[in-house]
């Protein structure tokens, strides 16, 4: 219980630290979705062919963005409560956490949002759609391990976190968010098969957009990724934890 | 070791690593080839006891351990050899500054730093008890804490520290930038604590301070417990040293 308020205090103070200062504050989770949205349909609606095309985006693009923020926010989410781990003695794995759950609060008001402004981009209202939330935690789960591995990693070499910048925009395009699948997969399949981000931009778009259900196949691939990237991701922070103080 | 003692340190070494090698080493280290860390030891076979209601002073020059022995008390370090017991909580730790997130206004400071204390129940109390002590007026609590000067900072600092009500108040040279009138408030305020049986440790580089706290004391040199005993005598030891 006493945990519970701590996270929640620490998710607290970081909603309060990103905006700052910022005359719209939170609704940022909303337009940096939509002003991509924009700059995708001027560039390539044209050139794809597929139908309705403004659904597709969306729904790679907010699962994309969630996964964006949460990585970028707590890449430096140790270093930057070096006041805090040196004076109290709170879980330091509360810091990431902390990060992604604001951030997962974010992420389910942006869905809400959207699937109203759906409503005139022909977005098809059923049960199906509740199928985002189990979807929502695997890839928070997903996210988690990534975020450990980063976050701990940057406390010792300060190199991640400007590297992760440059790599990012690299994920973004290599994962067939905003071009249709076939155009990738034609000579490039293994780039797609090996990228554990297109799985859930698949899954969350097969259940946006597409008017089937996913397949079990994809929901185990997507078991299978988030347990490898969580176990990894906590057992780099655990081996390393130990170690953060003496180098923020 | 009986239930009067609070804190009980048999033999603890604390060691970090010490990045010597730069930027090109994350392959190594992934690989585990070859560790781009080399270990330093920080604390060298640390023995000692504070009990229920003994105040205990921590000299030493700069360097020599001091903030690394309050972390590894508080847990923030686990040490690699020895064996350590506590008996108690602690308030948090405010060196000056350290702790306060700059960003935020001294409120925003207050509750963040009581509820990740753990004290979401009755902090209203907390706060009020906060804000009486500190004597920072309600618009100075409304500013970030970036803006404050460093007086105002320890202010903060050694209220949020003592509206705590932890078993074990660490004081962490916070008191040397308080104005006259706020060093003499927090002196009484550290009598009192003692008064209520509660346990303090002091660090300060003013033996003066120490004698006129503390009970015992300890002195630090290089990570090792040089001279232990009776507060008076370790602070003609430590005014030795220079």
């Amino acid at each position: 219980m006493q945990n519970i308020t701590r996270i929640y205090a620490l998710s607290k103070r970081n909603v309060i630290l990103r905006y700052k200062n910022s005359a719209v504050g939170f609704l940022w989770g909303f337009f940096k979705p939509l002003l991509y949205l924009l700059i995708l349909i001027v560039v390539f609606s044209q050139v794809s062919n597929i139908d309705n095309y403004v659904l597709y985006a969306t729904s790679g693009l907010i699962f994309w963005f969630f996964f964006a923020n949460v990585t970028n926010q707590s890449i430096a989410s140790i270093i930057s409560s070096a006041g805090i781990i040196k004076s109290l003695n709170v879980p330091i794995v509360f810091f990431p956490l902390s990060e992604i759950l604001s951030e997962l609060f974010n992420f389910m008001l942006t869905i809400v949002v959207f699937m109203v402004a759906m409503n005139w981009c022909g977005i098809v209202y059923s049960w199906k759609l509740f199928l985002i939330l189990p979807a929502a935690v695997l890839f928070s789960f997903f996210t988690l391990g990534i975020t450990l591995i980063l976050s701990s990693l940057n406390v010792f070499f300060r190199d991640v976190g400007i590297l992760w910048t440059t790599v990012q925009p690299a994920l973004f395009y290599l994962t067939p968010i905003a071009y249709p699948e076939a155009l990738i997969t034609k000579h490039y399949g293994f780039i797609v098969k090996f990228n554990p981000i297109y799985y859930y931009i698949k899954l969350g778009r097969i259940i946006i957009h597409d008017t089937t259900f996913p397949s079990a196949a994809l929901w185990l691939h997507c078991v299978i990724i988030a347990v490898i990237s969580f176990s990894l991701g906590f057992l780099i922070f655990n081996k390393l934890k130990n170690q953060f103080i003496s180098s923020i | 070791m009986n239930n009067n003692t609070l804190i009980s340190f048999d033999n603890v070494s604390v060691s970090f690593w010490q990045n010597n090698m730069g930027i090109h080493s994350i392959k190594d280290l992934i690989t585990n080839r070859k560790n781009p860390f080399s270990n330093k030891t920080i604390l060298k076979n640390i023995s000692f006891e504070v009990k229920r209601g003994e105040c205990m002073g921590i000299l030493g020059r700069n360097g020599s351990g001091k903030s690394t022995l309050l972390r590894t008390i508080a847990g923030l370090i686990k040490p690699q050899e020895g064996v350590m017991t506590i008996n108690g909580s602690f308030a948090p730790i405010l060196a000056i500054g350290a702790g306060l997130e700059l960003e935020l206004s001294g409120y925003e400071n207050m509750n963040l730093l009581l509820s990740l204390y753990g004290k979401a129940r009755k902090s209203e109390d907390a706060i009020q008890s906060i804000i009486d002590f500190s004597e920072l007026s309600d618009d100075v609590l409304r500013m970030p804490a970036k803006r404050y000067s460093s007086g105002m900072l320890a202010r903060l600092a050694f209220s949020i520290s003592v509206a705590n009500d932890a078993d074990i108040l660490i004081i962490d040279e916070v008191l040397a930038v308080g104005d006259q009138g706020f060093q003499t408030k927090c002196m009484k305020k550290i009598y009192q604590v003692k008064e209520e049986g509660k346990t303090i440790l002091f660090v300060s580089h003013f033996p003066d301070d120490v004698m006129r706290i503390c009970d015992t004391a300890i002195l630090l040199e290089n990570g090792v417990i040089s001279h232990r005993g009776e507060a008076k005598v370790i602070c003609e030891q430590y005014k030795n040293l220079f």
